[in-house]
Formats: structure tokens, sequence, C-alpha cells
């Protein structure tokens, strides 16, 4: 197995190209490839959702889609939450919320937390508790009984509609917060929840790296040489 | 202003830090002094690297020329080795080498020893005894190559029959799982026995109403989110080994790592960096760590080693496993006079549970709980069968939360057979506040308690009343979803231990702290305890905070290198607080006392009238408040004008035996709804009263809260590591050992009362694992209590839909659809339909 190919990942907004070999994992070449190992794997099988990334705006986990399977894609991961244009100085208001309301014990889900966290706010920014929980559902938490985490996204989905209704009045406030370095507000939302489908989801709530939504993905073809229906996690 | 203790041992913490106990969430979330010291809610410093993808957690380090290594593990669960071929692994590119039990031999590093004396072999030699136990090693050059390896290793297995139960284990013609020890002629490991059999028997002859409930506490897994494993790093230039690894005690393993490889201790170095949750399970040594370090040691390169989760479910340190019989002997009103615990523990194939040397059953001679019973007897017998070996503490200090599980069941089961109220029966057999200290009939001694007020509060909250009144209105009415209110009124016993009553593997289990402030005025704290997700960084920091009226913002808590680090025992069975919590705040008071011969220096005083006062955290001259003189002054003049009679520099170290364990307490009222068509359990409320003393952190205390009854709830629910009669593991990934998710657990509504220990520096007592001892009997109450009526005594974890429903049906209880569909049921309640 050395047939490796050149792909083009764009994570939390630089280009990176890599060859990988058509089996490697996404979350193999985010974590081991392009260093960045905010990204957690717990599980091999797709159930705890340690290794939650957005790729192009939805929540895979990415233990169960291939690196090649991303090539061409915009990938968030939790190294580029500070960066985001709806991020503060600082922190994006769902890490503040993580820190302000305990959300967090050991960290080892709270990157793919904040990860789903972060595609629930887009698609709906006013979630209430039971929609949380629904989004949370494939991300599995040992230490905190997930009641803080659900506050957590509560507090960033108030924050965040703060500093909306506050650009709506006229003020600049939503666009000041972007970090330095970060994109240009200006260009619109990066990762937005319509900038369309990752095509490798069967459509099954929580498989495939499917987000636990009820959400589904019509009338896709997934890429010719992979056969994505209900992947294996790897070769064990 | 609060008086000096002649002692910095003695506990001021009474008068000191007891702060309303009644007052619910703070509004200004700062109860103390407002520098961050005990009692206020500080957000946690270890957040923000975690938040923001900074953590740094065993399978994030790299090293150059860095090898990965796979293990190739058994498909059988019983088998003997004929041979193992690693030619065709080796003859791979990346592959570096194969590792069998003979090149450990070589070594002398073919196996190792458990926490419990027994010998575990690293890779097997000759006989394979559980499922997945470790056969051989492959090193490549990275994951993927090492994985490809693995699957070319060709090893001929014999397959012997094997033995899951432990029931069948004992008995006579059951195969032998340890035919390499000499001696051992069965399956039997010990027996073990506590109180007081006769006078235990005297009560039960005589008494006027006794009961009997045999209930399996099954075997879970901690399944912490991230896996267990190392980075070993055998630098041949300085002939020392680090090994960067997933562990709760890394002193331990230092000591442990030297016995097994022969390399002096000081020539090791273990660092437990980030680790991703632990609950008992990075306690043991496991054989991935030894062949990481081994290899590391032959090839003169780093090995990294990560398991997979079903790795981690499958061999490493599973807990519980106790099949027990309860028996309680009470007068007609409710007065328990004696208890009685018979239990069979299944330890796996190797005697490898992680407790101290000289409890090998743990402290489960709790199990006279938080009442006052004259007579208890407790039997034990331990088997090994061809099951992973374990019995580790998960969330659990050694056995509690089987016994607090037995005692709290059986409360209920009495109660039931008297047609009392369960809290009622509870009340009746409290011990007494005012009896404190107080020694069980199995010869503990509870430092303080106040359990009545406990469980009057819980109650409150829960609209204990209103519920009973709606349960019956739905019994009456024949409605479909049946209320159950389930209690339970814990006593733990944590913070081992003791150097004379407690080691591990010889070493007592005392703890340390070293404190070293800064002539700038900010400290270094270094703990010989380690976090993993308990949130040491802010809390030992307020300790440190609280007794030097420093700024919770100039203490840094390092732990987990042993390099730097005083010796300590590790973090589990809630001893963190009780021991190095201790540490902390006795090594901080030193401090404080040399920092007053400064003091008195600075202030041209006389030592004897330097004062401290808390509140504003300075120190002054006694009745001239305004001649004060704060740590930061005072550090100072420690490195730049020293007293003649003083050496230079304000540090201290302390290394705390705890006189005594402490004994966390609480009550747990759970509401819950069974539906009588399904056999799903909704949860309607869910209580949680604690009282670990003094508090340190509200806002650390109420996570821990919510997290350990998360864990209640996926053991009463949901989660079992389970087998099929060949020893296959069927409940060993995350698909099959089924962990809750933000779907199954409620919202928890918390609350405390406050009993400081009198023994503890800081009157604290330790709290992470009582939400996890405490609620499994609360909720196995609820569900029964569900249908006690119908005259169900008993439901075995976890209570699954299909087990519920099976209970309902078999008392007349189901309604609806599933009434006409025929089902059987299997031993352990699993049920299909018939003609499936």
């Amino acid at each position: 197995m050395s047939d490796e190919r050149e792909i083009t990942l764009t994570v939390n907004g630089t280009e990176h190209t890599i060859e990988v070999e058509p089996r490697r994992l996404l979350v193999h070449a985010i974590r081991e490839d392009l260093g960045m190992t905010g990204t957690h794997i717990g599980c091999d099988t797709g159930n705890c959702g340690a290794c939650t990334v957005l790729v192009d705006g939805e929540p895979i986990k990415s233990c169960l889609m291939f690196a090649a399977q991303a090539d061409g894609s915009e990938i968030l991961t939790v190294e580029g939450m500070e960066d985001l244009p709806d991020a503060g100085p600082e922190l994006h208001p769902l890490q503040e919320g993580f820190k302000e309301e305990h959300g967090l014990q050991c960290g080892y889900c709270t990157p793919g937390m904040l990860m789903a966290g972060k595609a629930l706010l887009e698609e709906n920014p006013d979630p209430d508790e039971e929609e949380i929980r629904e989004a949370i559902s494939g991300n599995l938490c040992r230490c905190t009984g997930y009641q803080n985490i659900v506050k957590a996204i509560e507090y960033a989905a108030d924050e965040l509609d703060d500093a909306e209704r506050v650009a709506a009045d006229g003020g600049a406030l939503a666009a000041d917060t972007a970090g330095d370095g970060g994109p240009d507000p200006a260009d619109g939302p990066l990762y937005e929840a319509d900038a369309g489908d990752a095509d490798t989801f069967c459509g099954r709530e929580d498989c495939c790296g499917g987000p636990s939504t009820d959400e589904t993905h019509p009338g896709e073809d997934p890429p010719a040489q992979f056969d994505t229906e209900h992947m294996g996690g790897d070769d064990e | 202003m609060s008086s000096e203790p002649d002692n910095p041992d003695v506990p001021d913490a009474e008068t000191e830090y007891q702060h309303p106990e009644d007052d619910g969430p703070d509004p200004e979330k700062h109860c103390g002094h407002g520098r961050g010291g005990m009692g206020e809610e500080v957000s946690r410093k270890e957040d923000k690297r975690f938040i923001t993808g900074r953590g740094d957690y065993v399978d994030d380090i790299k090293k150059p020329g860095m090898l990965h290594c796979e293990i190739v593990r058994s498909p059988h669960a019983h088998a003997r080795i004929e041979e193992i071929d690693g030619s065709r692994a080796m003859a791979m590119d990346d592959v570096v080498a194969v590792l069998t039990a003979d090149d450990l031999l070589e070594h002398d590093l073919a196996t190792m020893p458990t926490l419990m004396d027994d010998t575990q072999d690293v890779l097997v030699n000759d006989k394979v005894k559980f499922q997945s136990q470790e056969v051989a090693a492959v090193i490549a050059k990275d994951r993927y190559a090492a994985k490809d390896g693995a699957e070319k290793v060709e090893v001929e297995y014999d397959v012997l029959d094997p033995v899951v139960d432990a029931e069948e284990a004992l008995k006579e013609d059951a195969p032998l799982v340890r035919d390499e020890l000499e001696d051992q002629e069965d399956n039997h490991i010990f027996d073990w026995d506590t109180g007081n059999e006769e006078e235990t028997q005297r009560a039960f002859d005589a008494a006027d109403v006794t009961v009997e409930e045999d209930m399996e506490y099954q075997r879970l897994h901690p399944a912490p989110i991230e896996t267990c494993g190392a980075v070993a790093d055998w630098d041949p230039g300085k002939d020392k080994m680090t090994v960067h690894m997933t562990s709760q005690a890394p002193h331990a393993h230092r000591t442990l790592f030297s016995q097994v490889s022969g390399i002096p201790e000081h020539k090791v170095r273990i660092v437990s960096p980030d680790v991703g949750g632990g609950f008992g399970n990075k306690v043991p040594i496991y054989p991935g760590y030894v062949v990481a370090a081994a290899a590391s040691y032959v090839l003169e390169q780093p090995v990294k080693w990560v398991e997979e989760r079903s790795e981690n479910i499958q061999t490493t340190g599973f807990a519980r496993d106790y099949e027990m019989t309860g028996e309680i002997a009470a007068t007609e009103d409710g007065e328990i006079e004696a208890v009685r615990v018979d239990v069979l523990a299944n330890h796996g194939a190797y005697n490898a549970a992680a407790q101290p040397s000289k409890f090998p059953a743990g402290f489960f001679n709790i199990f006279t709980g938080s009442y006052d019973i004259d007579a208890a007897y407790g039997s034990l017998t331990a088997a090994f069968t061809n099951t992973a070996p374990g019995g580790v503490a998960y969330r659990c200090s050694f056995r509690v939360t089987e016994a607090v599980y037995l005692i709290e069941r059986m409360v209920k089961v009495l109660a039931d057979e008297l047609d009392m109220d369960p809290t009622e029966v509870r009340r009746k057999n409290f011990i007494p506040s005012d009896a404190f200290p107080y020694e069980s009939a199995t010869g503990w001694n509870y430092d303080s308690g106040d359990y009545e007020k406990a469980l009057d509060k819980a109650l409150e909250m829960a609209d204990y009343e209103e519920y009973r009144e709606e349960q019956r209105r739905r019994i009456e009415n024949d409605a479909d979803k049946l209320l159950g209110i389930g209690v339970s009124s814990f006593t733990e016993v944590v913070g081992a231990g003791p150097g004379k009553q407690c080691d591990i593997a010889g070493i007592e289990m005392f703890d340390s702290a070293d404190l070293r402030v800064n002539p700038t005025g900010n400290a270094v704290l270094r703990v010989g305890v380690q976090t993993q997700g308990q949130g040491h960084e802010t809390t030992f920091a307020q300790i440190v905070a609280e007794e030097l009226g420093m700024d919770v913002d100039d203490i840094v808590v390092e732990h987990g290198d042993t390099d730097t680090e005083p010796y300590g025992l590790g973090t589990y069975g809630s001893r963190s607080t009780p021991v190095a919590g201790a540490a902390a705040a006795v090594a901080a008071r030193k401090v404080r006392d040399k920092a007053k011969s400064i003091a008195a220096n600075e202030l041209e005083a006389a030592e004897e009238d330097i004062e401290w006062d808390r509140e504003s955290g300075e120190f002054h001259v006694a009745g001239a408040p305004d001649r004060s003189i704060t740590i930061t002054e005072i550090a100072a003049g420690a490195f730049m004008n020293h007293p003649d009679q003083e050496e230079p520099g304000l540090e201290a170290t302390n290394y705390y035996d705890p006189p005594e364990m402490t004994y966390p307490f609480g009550s747990y009222v759970v509401v819950v709804e069974v539906d009588r068509e399904t056999g799903e359990v909704e949860f309607e409320k869910f209580v949680a009263v604690d009282d670990c003393g003094n508090r340190i952190n509200p806002m650390i205390i109420e996570g821990q809260i919510h997290g350990g009854l998360a864990q209640g709830i996926g053991t009463a629910m949901l989660e079992e590591v389970t087998y099929d009669d060949n020893g296959n593991v069927t409940g060993g990934d995350f698909m099959n050992y089924l962990l809750p998710t933000a779907n199954e657990i409620p919202n928890f509504e918390t609350g405390h009362t406050v009993t400081p220990s009198p023994h503890h520096p800081i009157g604290a007592k330790g709290v992470g694992e009582s939400p996890t001892v405490g609620s499994p009997p609360a909720i196995v109450n609820a569900v029964t209590d569900a249908m006690s009526h119908a005259g169900v005594s008993h439901v075995e974890m976890p209570m699954t839909p299909d087990r519920v429903w099976k209970t309902l049906s078999e008392h007349g209880l189901d309604i609806g659809p599933a009434d006409n569909v025929a089902f059987e049921f299997d031993d352990d309640g699993a049920g299909e339909p018939a003609d499936d």
C-alpha cells in the first residue's frame, strides 16, 4: 500500500498539500501530517466524536473519513476557532462558554464538543436544551455529565446573539471581534452551513461521520473509488 | 480574626472555612476573601489549553525517529501457543522488529508484577489466558506499517476450553486457568472475611425479620475517552529511560518500572502529561507500557504505543464483577440488628486488582454503610477465569461502590418487606450525628457525619412526599407509566491512607507537596498526585492562596513528572484532596511559619508578636494592624534580606501520612417513570445532596458530581462488559459497551451540607467518587420501587428496557402490544421474539 496521492486540505484557512495513502484517515492526516493535535481519537468506531471536525461546514467524525475524501475541502479544527469571524479578541464564544460554565474536565472530548456546538449554532442560532443535547449526542464525555456542556453552548448562543444584535443595530462590534491575522469578516463566514454538503454521508444519523441531526443528504453520489456505505473505522 | 493552631496539622478548618450550608448558588460567585482561596468558584487554570487545542496528551507526543508499536492479540480466550512466526512481518519494508516472549526473556522482561503481587505475562509465554491477551508486538516506522505488520504475524494456537464464569471456575472439573503456578490446583485465588460471624449468626437466629437478596454488580470498564498509551524513550547516552504515559500514579509506576526493568530508579523518569480521564483505568501497569519501553531499550529509538478502544475495554483493568448475596436481620419496626454478605469475585486471569495490598477485597468492609449496626459479617471468595484481569477501583475507593450498592439495596428490600417507607428505615438506623467518631462493626473509624440532615435536604429538594402521592395515584388509576422513587444515603471511606494500614506494592500511601515561593512573590507548588480532569492545578492553588494570603493567579501547580515532583502515590480513590491537599496545606503553613520570622525581621518586631490575619492575608504586629506586610514583601525579604537565624529562601515540603481515612456521605433521590409497555425508564427528577466536608471550589465539586452521576446512570442503565461461553468479549467496544450520551442524562439538582473532617488540616474529605458510588443503588431502588407493589424486589443492572419489561411481565404489570408477542429469554434477561 504505497500508492500515495496528492491532496489539498484547507485547514483553518491555510492550504496544505500533502501526499497520503488512499486509506489514510483524515484524523491521522490532521494530527500527524499537519501536526494539529487538538483533534483527538477516542474510539476508532465513530461512536465517541472526539475526532469531530467541520468539513465544508459539516461536522464529520474524522476517524471515519479518508483524508483523500476530504481533498479540496475546507476544514475547521479546534485550532482555528480563535480566528473565526465571530470569535472575540481572544476566544470564540463557544470556547468562552466551556470555560465559564465549567463545560470540561479532562479536556479530551472538548475539541469535538466545540465542533459539534459550532455546527449546531451555524444551523440553529437559538437552540433549546433538547436540540443541544441531540446535537452533541454523537459526542461522548465521560467527565461532565453533559449538563455544563449544554450550558456552555447556550452561553455561546446568547453571546453570538448579542453580538449579532449589536451588528444589526448598526454597531460595529460583531465585525471587530475578529482576531489578529484572522480571516477578514468582510469575506463572509468561512464555514457556512450551506457551503455545500460533504459528499460522503450515507445519510444515516450518526453514521459515516454524519451529524447527529435529522438532516439527510439526498441525491449525492460518493466518489467512485470509495464505498462509503457504513464504512468501517479502520482495518481492525 | 482567626487564631493560629499550635500544630499545623491540627485542624483549624471548622472555625475558619465553614461557609453557610444552605447558600445555594452563590450570587456573587465568590464567597471567600476574593483572592481565590477556599470556597471560591475560581475558573480553572487548565481550561485555556484544552479549549484551544493545546493540550498535551500522550498520543500528541512526536519525537524524532519515533517508532510505533502494535500488539498482536489472541483471538482465543484459552489456548496454548504452538508457534509464532514473525518472518512475513519482518519482511515488510517499514517493520523494524517483531517481539515475542522469547525476546523479552533475554532481557528478563517477560513478566511483570501486578499490584496484588501476582505475575502477569507481558507477552504470552506458553498459554493465552484471556481473549485479546498480548501475544507479540510489531515495531514499525509508522502506525499503519505497524498494523500491517501485526496482521502478518502468524500464530499457531492449540485451543483449550475456557472458563468464563466465576462459579463455574470453582467447580472441580473446571479448566485450570493458571497451570503455570506451582501449588495452584484450582481457580481459587483467596478467601477473605471480616466482622464477627458467630455474633452475626446469633442476631439472625433471634431476629423478628430477615431478608435476603442476590445481586450482581456487573463487570464495568472505566472507559476514559482517552485510551491508555505510552511513548518510551531510552537514552543510551545517559542510560536513562523516559516514559510519557497515561498514568494516574507516576511515582508508583516509576518504582514498578525500575523493579521490572532493572534500570535503577534514578535513571527512570515517568511523565504523565495531560490525561484524558482515568477513573481507575490508568492505575495499573499494562503490558503495552512495558513492551514500548523494552522495544525502545532494544532499538535505542523512541517507541509509541497507543491502544485502540477495543484493546482498552478488552484487556485493561475492568471494575466490579461481584456476585453478592446480602442479608439483613431486623426488628419488626425496622431496626437493623445485623447484616451479612457473601461475595463471589471474578478477578479474571490474573489477580490484578488495584487496591492497598493489605485489603484483598478493598474497602468492601464498609458495607454497614451509614447505619449503626451491632453485628456484621462479610465473606468473599475470589476466582481466576479466562477473562481480562482487573478489579480496579472505577471512580471508587477500592470496592466501596460494591459495598454501598449492597447495603443501600438491602435497606430498600427490608423496607419493602416491612411495608415501611425506606427513608424511615434509614432514619431509624442512621449513626446519630453525636456518635462520631464512630467505630463500625467491621472496624472503620468514621470521622464525622450528619446523615439525617443530608437526607432531609434531599427529600425536600425532591418534593418527596408529593411524588409518593403521585405514585399512589398512578397505581390506583392503573396508569401506563409507573412512578418509582429511589433513595440512597451512602457513606464512603476515602483518602487512602494511613501508612500503617495502606500501601501499594509496599509503599505507604502518603502524599506530598513541595511549595517554593519566588523572590517576586509568586510560587510553584509541586504535588505527588496527578490530575486527569479533577482540576488540581486550580484547587491546590486555592489551598495555598488561602494559607498564605496570595492571589490564586500567583500560584502554579505542577504534577505528573517524577523528575521534578516529590514522591506521591497518585490520584485515585478520592485521595488527592484528603492526602495531597492536606500536604499542600501543611507545606503552606510551614512556609507561613518561616514567613513570620522574616516578617519580624522586616517589621523590626519580635517573632512572637507577629500575627497572621486570614481575612487580609497579611502578617502584622500584634496590636498594631498598620504595621503589616504581605507574603510578596516577605518573599523579597527571604531572598534579599534574610534574617541571620534563618536560611535564605522561602519553601517547604510536606509528606503527609493521614492519621485516618475520611468519610464523605450524601443522600440521593431519584424519581423515574417506568413504561409498562416498553420497559423504558425515564428520569423525572435527580437530586444529589453531598457532604464532602469543607469545600475548596464549589464549581469543580458540582462538575465532579454531575460527571459521577452520569457514570452512575451508565452503570445502572447501560454498561456491561459481556462474554460469551467461549470467552469472546461481546461488549468490547463503544458499539457494544454503551456509554451514556447527552440524550440519556437528565439535568441534576445538586445540594450540599458541610460536616468538616475533624482530622484533616482544611477539614475536607474528597468528593470525586461519591456520585458514582451513591447513585446506582438510588436508581435501582427507584426502578424496583415503581414495581414493588407487585412484589418486585430487585432488577439487575444494567436495567435495559428488555430486562425491565421482563420484570414487568413476570409480575403482571406489562401492558400493550407486547402482550401479543411470545418472548423467550435467556439467562441474562436478553430477550428475542421466539419466532425470530
